[in-house]
């Protein structure tokens, strides 16, 4: 490799970092169509929503794997082997894109404990981008197709994701925090009772299963 | 064993080179960035999917237990990495292999991207058979384009499956010494509008 590795590395990391954003949210929209969580869509429309999600992630993949075509890198046309030591910094040709981002960590990819420290935060960018969409959502089109509520929950009763069928992430986590103060002691209570035997907490505070 | 396993991976990277999409499709899917994210993605979809408060619990549970399972299969392939410090094809048989892969330092034995796949398969495929079927696919896809890409023996991709699956069910059976750490964790974060 005729590049540092710490260049080559940021490199890799902000574009990594931009995948996991586009993959996350595209993803986190398919899934709270399905759960239900208006307060997360990005749009009004539970189908506009999914594929909207769908498209995401399809352009966060064909971005970073595209990439390489118009930002230089380590992977200058002609120089893309499967040994990520010859390579030289620019652009690649679409013959070389296949293998452009096969780049040896030790060269300056990112290994699996660097994407475990990345993708998280772009997860709860992509989460907190939700959460401000569907907010503006549910102000601005108050005429969302279908019922708020999921059959079967009480608006005023509904916690977490559930509560955000029907409310926006903001107006809900007031609700949801209440809801966790005030039933914390029962559910840990409960979780110890009908804990294993040998559940650390059990062993450790002697309480019998009863 | 040894000469079946060189065998087959001789052959199978063999027929690399003749129609050059493939070996391109076989170049993105062995990429560190594809699968990899796709597992990831894969427990976050979980973890937000479920349609009503008995699913979702269920799901959540999984979740957490899929990505520790996820990392702890980390552990478990260095345990037995620094046990048996298997050479890769391509240090055995290079002279006979086309690598399409970049060489990795770490020894042959088992397949980690193949043992992540599998745990994280494993906890979609416990509270979702057909999800989990799709992730058992992407997984095997993911291990195949390794053997292909001449970077591992075929005995490393199923000795990752199976110690992808065998860490899952040691993790499932860990959480229940943790309880009631996890309902409670899982409870924090519902407090916390995102579950």
């Amino acid at each position: 490799m005729n590049t540092d590795p710490m260049v080559v590395r940021d490199v890799f990391a902000s574009h990594y970092f931009l995948l996991a954003f586009l993959a996350s949210l595209g993803t986190m929209q398919v899934a709270v169509t399905i759960s239900g969580a208006r307060g997360l869509w990005l749009t009004p429309y539970r189908a506009m929503t999914r594929w909207l999600g769908i498209a995401l992630i399809v352009t966060g993949f064909l971005i970073f794997f595209a990439q390489p075509l118009w930002i230089e890198g380590p992977w200058a046309a002609g120089s893309v082997e499967a040994d990520s030591v010859s390579r030289e910094w620019g652009q690649a040709d679409w013959a070389d894109l296949a293998g452009a981002r096969n780049v040896n960590d030790i060269h300056g990819g990112l290994d699996g404990t660097r994407q475990a420290i990345w993708f998280p935060l772009a997860a709860v960018l992509a989460f907190a981008t939700s959460a401000l969409a569907g907010a503006l959502n549910l102000w601005v089109f108050k005429r969302a197709e279908g019922p708020a509520v999921q059959p079967g929950q009480d608006d005023s009763d509904a916690d977490g994701l559930a509560g955000l069928a029907g409310r926006s992430y903001f107006s809900n986590l007031p609700v949801s925090w209440r809801k966790f103060r005030s039933e914390v002691a029962d559910v840990w209570r409960t979780g110890l009772a009908s804990a294993d035997r040998w559940s650390v907490f059990k062993v450790i505070l002697g309480r019998s299963p009863e | 064993m040894n000469s079946l396993d060189a065998d087959l991976v001789i052959w199978l990277n063999g027929l690399s080179g003749n129609v050059v999409i493939f070996d391109d499709l076989m170049r993105l899917v062995a990429s560190d960035y594809l699968m990899p994210l796709t597992f990831s993605l894969g427990m976050l979809a979980l973890w937000l999917s479920g349609r009503n408060p008995v699913e979702r619990a269920k799901y959540q549970l999984a979740t957490l237990v899929g990505i520790s399972a996820l990392a702890l299969s980390n552990g478990a392939v260095w345990l037995i990495n620094i046990t048996w410090d298997r050479p890769r094809p391509f240090v055995d048989h290079g002279d006979q292999l086309n690598l399409l892969f970049y060489p990795p330092t770490d020894p042959s034995f088992p397949a980690n991207p193949v043992a992540i796949g599998f745990a994280s398969a494993a906890a979609a495929w416990s509270v979702n058979r057909k999800f989990g079927w799709w992730l058992f696919a992407a997984a095997t896809v993911y291990g195949f384009s390794r053997l292909y890409a001449g970077v591992f023996y075929p005995t490393d991709i199923i000795g990752g499956a199976i110690v992808g699956v065998a860490v899952f069910g040691f993790t499932t059976y860990l959480r229940r010494f943790l309880e009631p750490l996890v309902t409670t964790f899982i409870r924090l974060i519902r407090g916390l509008s995102a579950a």
